[in-house]
């Protein structure tokens, strides 16, 4: 385990992939980063970085990721349901 | 007959005068005379209007009374021939004057002065700003022609690919949770559409993405407890810590051939194309489905990769290289009335897999709550964070951007983190 470039690309690349699977989950950052140091053994650091990383490139999404979990948030009996 | 019912009202008491307008040639001695405009006099048929009985009556639809007055033109000009057509036209614009004023001073004025032939013509001038004239005009046809009034009658909207994109690209642009009906109507700027079309195709659309996300993480948690009972090769390399150096991290070592590279955006509903995708899809089955052939054979299709993305936010959005795609072209068919392909199960992936893995337990019906709720499921989480540890190569759900690896490192040590995977976790 060094700092290979490679195997650097290859570990953001899988904490990359993790954040996506929370994200489907629709986890928030914190929860992301919770769960990836507790069953991932993934510093919330570098969670937290690459979260925001990858919300530098994907604004859009983020943008209405997070209006969509505000939503959820404000309607949670209709989170399931048409909304 | 020119009929000034409302001003026959006021008239009553002027039988003579009024009686006249009534078109009976023997009571309009003076229109064989020709001296028409003269006998009629009209401030007294103006006074008449000012009476405080005459209004009341006026507060009819000034169409109406536009068209009577209108009408009443016309009668007289086919029924009495005996009068001279333009003593009649004369009669008829005046009782038009008459009716417009007497709505206009219904509708604006309120005032009761009484309205003389001059002040009619004046009036007249300005009529233009007004609408009531041109509302007399018109309203019989605009009546006849009125556009259905909303929410009484549906017409059905043939929501095809393109529309349907249109569609999608306006929801996105609003936010799908945000996205109103009225808002969306004007992003998508067709005006055959109306308000009731797009609601319903937005809540078919809601409850669609939803079922996806669900199907999505259920597939993800799915996977990971096959894999741990068909044997747990999988399951036993449980090295968290070395994954990312296994040679194999990355992407496939290579895409399957035929995968039918359908654009996110586009078959969603429409029948021809789903009809030949699905041929291909039953076709694929048992020889090369591909997903089944590059991943462990027990291994169910990869959690809808697509699908997320698809509905989420980059429609347009190529999925990186390597990563098998795979839209659900499939899913409308069974959700939404329009196509009428039947018999899919909604994601390809799953109607794979029951006749090549013979795994999938979950037709895709049975969902429980899914993960996406607000309090995601521990175990679910557990499991897929464990799939992605374990199988590196799986695509990614999202296939978001990635960011540049520089910059990430750069961030990272900002943050005092020199070296990546950190020796000390």
């Amino acid at each position: 385990m060094g700092s290979d470039s490679s195997s650097s690309a290859q570990y953001i690349h899988m904490v990359q992939h993790l954040i996506e699977e929370c994200i489907v989950f629709n986890m928030s950052k914190e929860e992301c980063m919770e769960a990836l140091s507790k069953h991932a053994n993934i510093k919330p650091v570098i969670t937290s970085t690459v979260w925001k990383e990858l919300e530098k490139e994907n604004k859009e999404f983020f943008e209405a990721y997070e209006k969509r979990r505000e939503e959820k948030r404000s309607k949670p009996e209709s989170s399931q349901s048409q909304s | 007959m020119l009929a000034v019912s409302p001003l026959r009202n006021a008239n009553n008491e002027r039988e003579g005068e009024m009686e006249g307008f009534s078109m009976e040639g023997s009571e309009f001695p003076d229109f064989s005379s020709g001296n028409l405009l003269d006998s009629i006099d009209f401030d007294d048929l103006f006074v008449g209007i000012s009476d405080g009985d005459v209004l009341p009556d006026l507060e009819m639809d000034p169409e109406i009374l536009a068209e009577f007055s209108v009408s009443a033109g016309e009668e007289s000009e086919v029924n009495r021939p005996s009068i001279s057509s333009e003593k009649l036209e004369d009669i008829e614009s005046k009782q038009e004057k008459v009716a417009a004023s007497v709505s206009a001073s219904d509708l604006g004025s309120g005032s009761s002065s009484p309205i003389q032939g001059e002040e009619i013509v004046s009036r007249r001038n300005h009529e233009p700003v007004n609408p009531s004239p041109k509302d007399g005009d018109k309203g019989r046809k605009s009546m006849a022609n009125s556009k259905n009034p909303p929410g009484k009658r549906k017409v059905k909207v043939d929501w095809t690919p393109e529309l349907h994109r249109r569609f999608v690209q306006a929801v996105e642009q609003l936010g799908v949770d945000k996205a109103v009906p009225s808002r969306i109507l004007e992003l998508m700027g067709i005006d055959c559409l109306t308000r009731h079309n797009i609601a319903s195709h937005l809540q078919k659309y809601r409850s669609h993405r939803k079922h996806l996300l669900a199907r999505e993480a259920e597939a993800a948690s799915w996977s990971q407890r096959r894999q741990m009972y068909a044997g747990g090769v999988a399951a036993g390399k449980r090295d968290h810590l070395n994954p990312w150096i296994a040679p194999t991290m990355g992407f496939p070592p290579a895409v399957p051939p035929g995968v039918p590279h359908f654009r996110p955006l586009h078959v969603w509903g429409h029948p021809s194309v789903d009809q030949s995708a699905m041929h291909m899809w039953p076709k694929h089955l048992t020889p090369s489905p591909p997903p089944p052939h590059t991943w462990p054979p027990a291994h169910p299709l990869p959690p809808a990769p697509a699908d997320p993305s698809f509905w989420i936010s980059h429609p347009h959005q190529v999925p990186t290289p390597g990563t098998p795609f795979f839209p659900p072209p499939h899913l409308p068919p069974t959700r939404f009335p329009t196509p009428p392909v039947a018999g899919i199960p909604p994601p390809p992936m799953y109607k794979v897999d029951p006749t090549a893995a013979g795994a999938v337990a979950v037709p895709g019906q049975s969902l429980p709550q899914p993960p996406s709720d607000v309090h995601p499921s521990k175990e679910s989480v557990d499991a897929a964070i464990g799939d992605v540890l374990s199988k590196p190569w799986l695509p990614l759900p999202l296939g978001l951007k990635p960011p540049s690896v520089d910059s990430v490192m750069v961030e990272l040590q900002r943050q005092g983190i020199s070296k990546v995977p950190p020796t000390c976790a």
